[in-house]
């Protein structure tokens, strides 16, 4: 059963890698947001979330991420996702999500997608 | 400026519309939009420096959208500008800016442009007054068109989270299918329930009648919280097997805080509540049919076991003529007998009836079968017979199961036979005036009690035209409709004294002919098995 909202966040070299926990609604999203934001202020462009510890985002959580991807979009960058449970893998294809964001199995793949990334 | 000039400064800034449009249709947001704008403008009336201000409605604050530097003087020359519903353009004196715009957009939000000295210190004209009204026009249309693409936008969110939301009830409804524990399916029920209508948290309570058996909550170990009113909780129960299952969600989120659920959500809680509903019967269904399957298998299985060891034929015995019959329940009830040859010339007759049913009877009447084969031809007296095969059977048995028991050896010559009854129904014996007596003598059930229990024999004689009658319970507590006994009124006795049969056949098909009549259309409950001996 999904718990309460959590995240842990580390820099690798110029990645920011947010790891989360439990259920991504609102107050999960508004959490990642202000986690992206303070990172996103001081020039971080690719970002890594690693969802490996979240089975259940709601469509509020999602706008969140969506807020996510336009801003990194728009400022040249690039976010993936990794560790994606297949029911939240379903839930953001379906909201085309994918479309503007990578998908890796791992934290580690996700890293190396962006070696020769121009942001 | 000669009208020359006007012309060629208008067909630069037409052109320059056009690319600028296309420019400020492209911004991805207001702030975009906003700098954009700025740079259009400034190429266009050359400005220094300037801002761009908005606000959403009259009441609220001007935010920049554009502009270095401190805002607070250009905040202050917007602050005092009459704002009407058109475009308005002032000069301004003794400031630091040297005019200010306004215009009212379509959503009643307001866009105001405060502008420096021009490159060439010269001052604003008419000229530049109609550039600055034509771009603000420009603003306003990409500004509207920015507005109509987020709309767009989440249209195609919304509608995508539709689709989501259809998808998953039926990603859910197959998911759930699958389910063999009933918490997990609870779990995943809830979870996706919660996720596809915004909850914030909900619940499931399975309780049995007025107590609450179990409470699951999502996100789990959060504390439930009474919701602000009732429009913030939805609620799907349904009964099942003597529970009731109640599932429930609690405040809908919004990006702005949480909110009342709306009628789908209502109607996602309730299908997917049905769906966890009709798992649950399909559950109890298949169980059902797994038990069934399994009982059906060992009814199979003691039924084989009984009939392999029950008598094809019996023996010819010149002078006699003996016949014997077992019609299994569905149940399969464990009875037993037969007709055994012995080496001295005598035979054994045997009548058994294992307590309880199914595969268990069948493999103690298996065991029963085994020892007395073992045992019935090696010189024991009947009652050594008996004792020996008490304690064999009280070995090979469970503390619930036992076996009654006629055993009798049968001298055809003389027409002798030494009966033990063991705890059995007592053996009837057709006197050739059709007077019928009964030979009970013995002792205890075989295996009810090792503790070397004396057995007493009965012997009696057989002389020509008198017959025996061996049977098993299943023919005296044979029951009709009106759950009364065939035997309760001493009918079997009845029956024997009366009926004279030409054959033990016809007396065995008479006398099932008599129970039939007697149990009508009543299910046969127990074995019915009967052995009949006749002397010639």
């Amino acid at each position: 059963m999904e718990h309460e909202f959590s995240l842990t966040s580390e820099t690798k070299g110029a990645c920011l890698i947010i790891a989360t926990s439990g259920y991504i609604n609102n107050t999960g999203g508004e959490a990642i947001l202000k986690e992206f934001s303070s990172h996103f202020e001081r020039g971080t462009r690719k970002v890594v979330i690693n969802l490996a510890h979240s089975r259940v985002v709601n469509s509020i959580g999602m706008s969140f991420l969506i807020e996510i991807i336009d801003q990194l979009n728009e400022a040249g960058g690039k976010l993936v996702f990794t560790n994606v449970d297949p029911a939240v893998d379903k839930m953001l294809g379906i909201m085309g999500l994918f479309g503007f964001a990578g998908k890796e199995k791992t934290v580690e793949d996700a890293l190396k997608s962006f070696t020769g990334s121009s942001s | 400026m000669t009208t020359q000039e006007v012309v060629d400064r208008l067909t630069i800034q037409i052109e320059s519309l056009q690319d600028g449009f296309e420019l400020l249709s492209k911004a991805p947001n207001l702030k975009e939009l906003g700098k954009s704008f700025f740079h259009l403008l400034r190429g266009n009336v050359t400005a220094v420096d300037g801002f761009v201000l908005f606000r959403n409605a009259r009441e609220t604050a001007w935010e920049r959208l554009f502009g270095k530097g401190d805002a607070t003087a250009a905040l202050e020359c917007v602050g005092g500008s009459e704002v009407s519903n058109a475009f308005s353009f002032h000069s301004l004196k003794d400031r630091p800016f040297a005019v200010v715009a306004v215009h009212s957009l379509h959503d009643g939000s307001h866009i105001a442009l405060v502008l420096g000295r021009k490159l060439d210190k010269s001052g604003y004209s008419r000229l530049d007054s109609l550039t600055v009204q034509m771009l603000i026009q420009l603003f306003a249309n990409a500004y509207q068109s920015l507005l109509q693409r987020q709309k767009e936008k989440g249209l195609v969110f919304s509608l995508n989270h539709r689709l989501l939301q259809l998808n998953s009830l039926i990603d859910t409804g197959i998911q759930l299918s699958r389910f063999h524990q009933e918490t997990s399916l609870h779990h995943t029920a809830l979870e996706r329930a919660a996720a596809l209508t915004n909850a914030s948290y909900g619940s499931v309570t399975i309780s049995s009648g007025w107590t609450r058996k179990e409470r699951i909550v999502f996100p789990e170990n959060i504390a439930l919280k009474r919701p602000k009113d009732a429009s913030h909780r939805i609620r799907a129960a349904f009964k099942f097997s003597g529970q009731t299952y109640a599932y429930e969600l609690f405040d809908k989120e919004s990006r702005t805080g949480t909110g009342p659920f709306e009628e789908t959500d209502r109607l996602l809680l309730d299908s997917l509540a049905r769906q966890v509903h009709a798992v649950l019967e399909n559950h109890y269904l298949h169980l059902q049919e797994v038990e069934k399957q399994k009982i059906e298998r060992d009814i199979a299985v003691a039924a084989s076991i009984q009939q392999r060891i029950l008598p094809k034929s019996l023996p010819v015995i010149p002078g006699y003529d003996l016949f014997g019959t077992n019609i299994p329940t569905r149940f399969v009830g464990g009875d037993y007998y037969d007709c055994i040859a012995l080496n001295d010339g005598r035979f054994a007759l045997i009548m058994a009836d294992v307590s309880g049913k199914g595969v268990p009877a069948a493999l103690l009447v298996s065991s029963f079968h085994a020892y007395l084969s073992a045992y019935v031809d090696t010189g024991l007296s009947i009652v050594d017979l008996a004792r020996r095969l008490n304690a064999v059977i009280y070995g090979a048995s469970t503390e619930e199961r036992y076996i009654t028991a006629v055993l009798a050896y049968f001298t055809p010559a003389t027409g002798d036979v030494e009966f033990v009854n063991a705890g059995h129904t007592p053996v009837y014996l057709r006197r050739s005036g059709g007077a019928v007596e009964d030979i009970a003598d013995g002792g205890l059930a075989l295996g009810m009690i090792d503790m070397d229990f004396p057995y007493t024999s009965a012997r009696v004689t057989i002389s020509a035209g008198e017959q025996l009658l061996l049977y098993t319970d299943g023919v005296t507590e044979a029951m009709n409709s009106k759950e009364q006994l065939y035997d309760a009124t001493g009918a079997l006795k009845k029956f024997m004294e009366s009926f004279a049969p030409q054959t033990a056949e016809s007396f065995i098909s008479g006398l099932l002919a008599d129970l039939s009549r007697f149990t009508g259309s009543a299910p046969q409950n127990d074995d019915i098995t009967a052995m009949y001996v006749m002397r010639l």
